[in-house]
């Protein structure tokens, strides 16, 4: 699988090019320095591992993921940082200490290689950009963060300039505008049930007619959403194949 | 505290003799069974102003000669012979009062051994309990204080150390060292020679004590040469030593503690990294210390203030009083100067 490791130091950089070595199913496509490198990186050569260092000067490694659409796995290298890996603890794949012992680094791969065996093999088109169901995303709300996989996330609410995530019993905000956030989505997996909202396609659960020709559709979980007249036609279409 | 104590020890005093005067009075109209005169009274109350006045003597006396700072071995005999005299310069000055209360009789039996050997005995009992609550006392405020003391200082110790063995700094020095030894291993050697060094003294580190300038200099260029190992070509050193710089000590680890803050704060903050510069400067027996490193404070502060800086700070003022000062500035648009100006002789308070 295809890494790419970003570090600010050029030594801590090659020391662990030099570790990864012993890990032939690891193939590193490239370095970084700092976050917009690392940022251009990732949407060109499509990584399916970061090895990610917080501490960078400019952007942290935390500010860089928020930037991401798609967010690959995710290991963490620091040297010390006690409240950053807290943040990290429930949704971090991995976390290396530097320096980086070998047989520590045996085992994130093995962790690696383990969560690339349970994933859901969904064909998916080179050059498919959209974001599926496999994707997942990176949400920071205050000290708290979290990794989300986009099947997880059963609603996308805009708030203002920002939108509100639907998972679990979360409902972090990000600063994203809806209609960009509609561009990038699958429109087979997620569809855009009106201005306001996105749902996730796998998770509903009961349509309802609605007034003036809308539907009310019905989120495992309890979450209720309109559906505008406008895409109420569109919905019953692909729901009905 | 001081006030609220001597309102304490007037309190006590007053209420415990006052309730003596007073027991005294109740047990004679019980005894007796009719109202009480009113010489018999004045009595009483005489005599309890006399223990108050001899116990108020004794503590004058005991704060005098300093007995609260006695070993008890060496205190109990003093205190039994203070309160058995006192005992009987009480039952001597009773005497008198006695005599004046209209108690002619006594005089006939005042002065046969049993009589002052046994009232004498009494009282000397009185005193010495009274000394007894009194020691006490001020042996478990003592206690209570040094334990204070001790977990005040035990804090600073620990921020010391926290501000000192900054962990992020070693790990990635050690993390740049191990990448080192296959690139350079003469340069890695001279790395961990550097960042023992540095250990080492952060290890002994005397809050009290003073370095001399060089020493401090020295491990100050081991850090920043430890750093460049770590930021090479974003990391770069200037120093403009005063050569009388040489005749004065400083505060150890004070100027390390101030680059490691422009280091940590400054250069590792910068994509294209920047200059840390060390100048001293001497005018006037007093030594200007100024460190400038590339970087902005945010809102001319920094943000949150760290343990190093509140420690600086709080170590000038102890070592110096108002002889030393501290600053940090934003020099101009592109560097922050913190800048220490110390005296060459320690305040001797």
């Amino acid at each position: 699988m295809k890494a790419l490791i970003v570090d600010d130091e050029r030594l801590a950089r090659k020391e662990l090019m030099k570790l990864l070595e012993d890990h032939p199913s690891i193939e590193v496509v490239g370095e970084a320095a700092n976050a917009d490198e690392a940022i251009a990186m990732v949407n060109e050569l499509n990584p399916d591992l970061l090895f990610l260092d917080i501490q960078m000067p400019g952007k942290t490694g935390f500010q860089l993921l928020e930037e991401l659409d798609s967010v690959p796995l995710v290991v963490f290298t620091t040297a010390y940082d006690e409240f950053a890996l807290k943040a990290f603890e429930v949704s971090a794949l991995d976390y290396l200490l530097k320096p980086i012992q070998a047989e520590r680094l045996s085992e994130t791969v093995s962790k690696i290689m383990e969560r690339e065996r349970t994933k859901v093999n969904v064909a998916r088109g080179e050059g498919d950009k959209k974001l599926g169901l496999n994707d997942q995303v990176f949400v920071k709300d205050g000290e708290r963060c979290w990794f989300v996989s986009l099947s997880n996330i059963r609603l996308f609410e805009s708030d203002g300039n920002y939108i509100k995530v639907y998972f679990d019993t979360n409902r972090p905000m990000i600063h994203k505008s809806l209609n960009a956030l509609d561009e990038k989505l699958d429109e087979r997996a997620f569809f855009r049930a009106s201005r306001k909202h996105i749902i996730n396609l796998s998770w509903v659960e009961g349509i309802e007619p609605w007034f003036n020709g809308g539907l009310m559709v019905k989120l495992k979980g309890g979450d209720k959403v309109e559906v505008s007249r406008r895409q109420a036609a569109k919905f019953k279409d692909m729901m009905s194949l | 505290m001081v006030d609220n104590k001597k309102r304490l020890y007037w309190i006590l005093q007053i209420s415990v003799w006052g309730a003596y005067a007073g027991i005294q009075v109740v047990f004679s109209i019980l005894a007796s069974g009719q109202a009480i005169s009113f010489k018999r009274t004045a009595f009483f109350i005489s005599e309890a102003a006399l223990f108050f006045m001899a116990t108020h003597l004794f503590r004058l006396y005991v704060k005098r000669r300093n007995w609260l700072r006695l070993r008890v071995p060496k205190l109990i005999p003093r205190v039994l012979l203070a309160s058995g005299l006192m005992g009987l310069m009480v039952y001597v000055l009773r005497i008198p009062i006695s005599l004046i209360t209209g108690r002619a009789t006594v005089i006939e039996t005042a002065f046969s051994p049993d009589q002052i050997a046994g009232l004498s005995a009494i009282y000397m009992l009185f005193f010495f309990l009274w000394a007894t609550f009194y020691f006490t006392y001020h042996f478990i405020e003592q206690y209570n204080k040094s334990l204070k003391y001790e977990a005040y200082m035990t804090s600073i110790e620990l921020n010391n150390l926290k501000s000192q063995l900054n962990p992020h700094f070693i790990f990635n020095a050690l993390n740049s060292i191990r990448a080192l030894v296959d690139e350079n291993p003469q340069k890695s050697k001279q790395a961990i020679n550097q960042l023992s060094n540095i250990l080492r003294n952060s290890l002994t580190f005397e809050k009290k004590g003073l370095t001399k300038f060089e020493d401090e200099l020295k491990i100050v260029k081991d850090y920043l040469s430890l750093e460049s190992v770590r930021f090479e070509e974003r990391l770069k050193t200037d120093f403009n030593i005063h050569p009388q710089s040489a005749n004065f000590r400083v505060p150890p680890l004070m100027i390390q503690t101030l680059v490691e803050n422009g280091v940590k704060h400054g250069i590792s903050k910068l994509t294209a990294g920047g200059v840390i510069h060390v100048k001293t400067t001497v005018e006037n027996n007093r030594l200007k210390i100024q460190i400038r490193n590339s970087g902005q404070l945010v809102n001319g502060v920094r943000k949150n203030k760290g343990i190093g800086i509140a420690n600086t700070i709080q170590r000038l003022k102890l070592l110096y009083g108002d002889q030393a000062s501290f600053r940090m500035v934003n020099e101009n648009n592109n560097f922050v100067l913190t800048e220490i100006v110390i005296p060459q002789t320690l305040v001797t308070t």
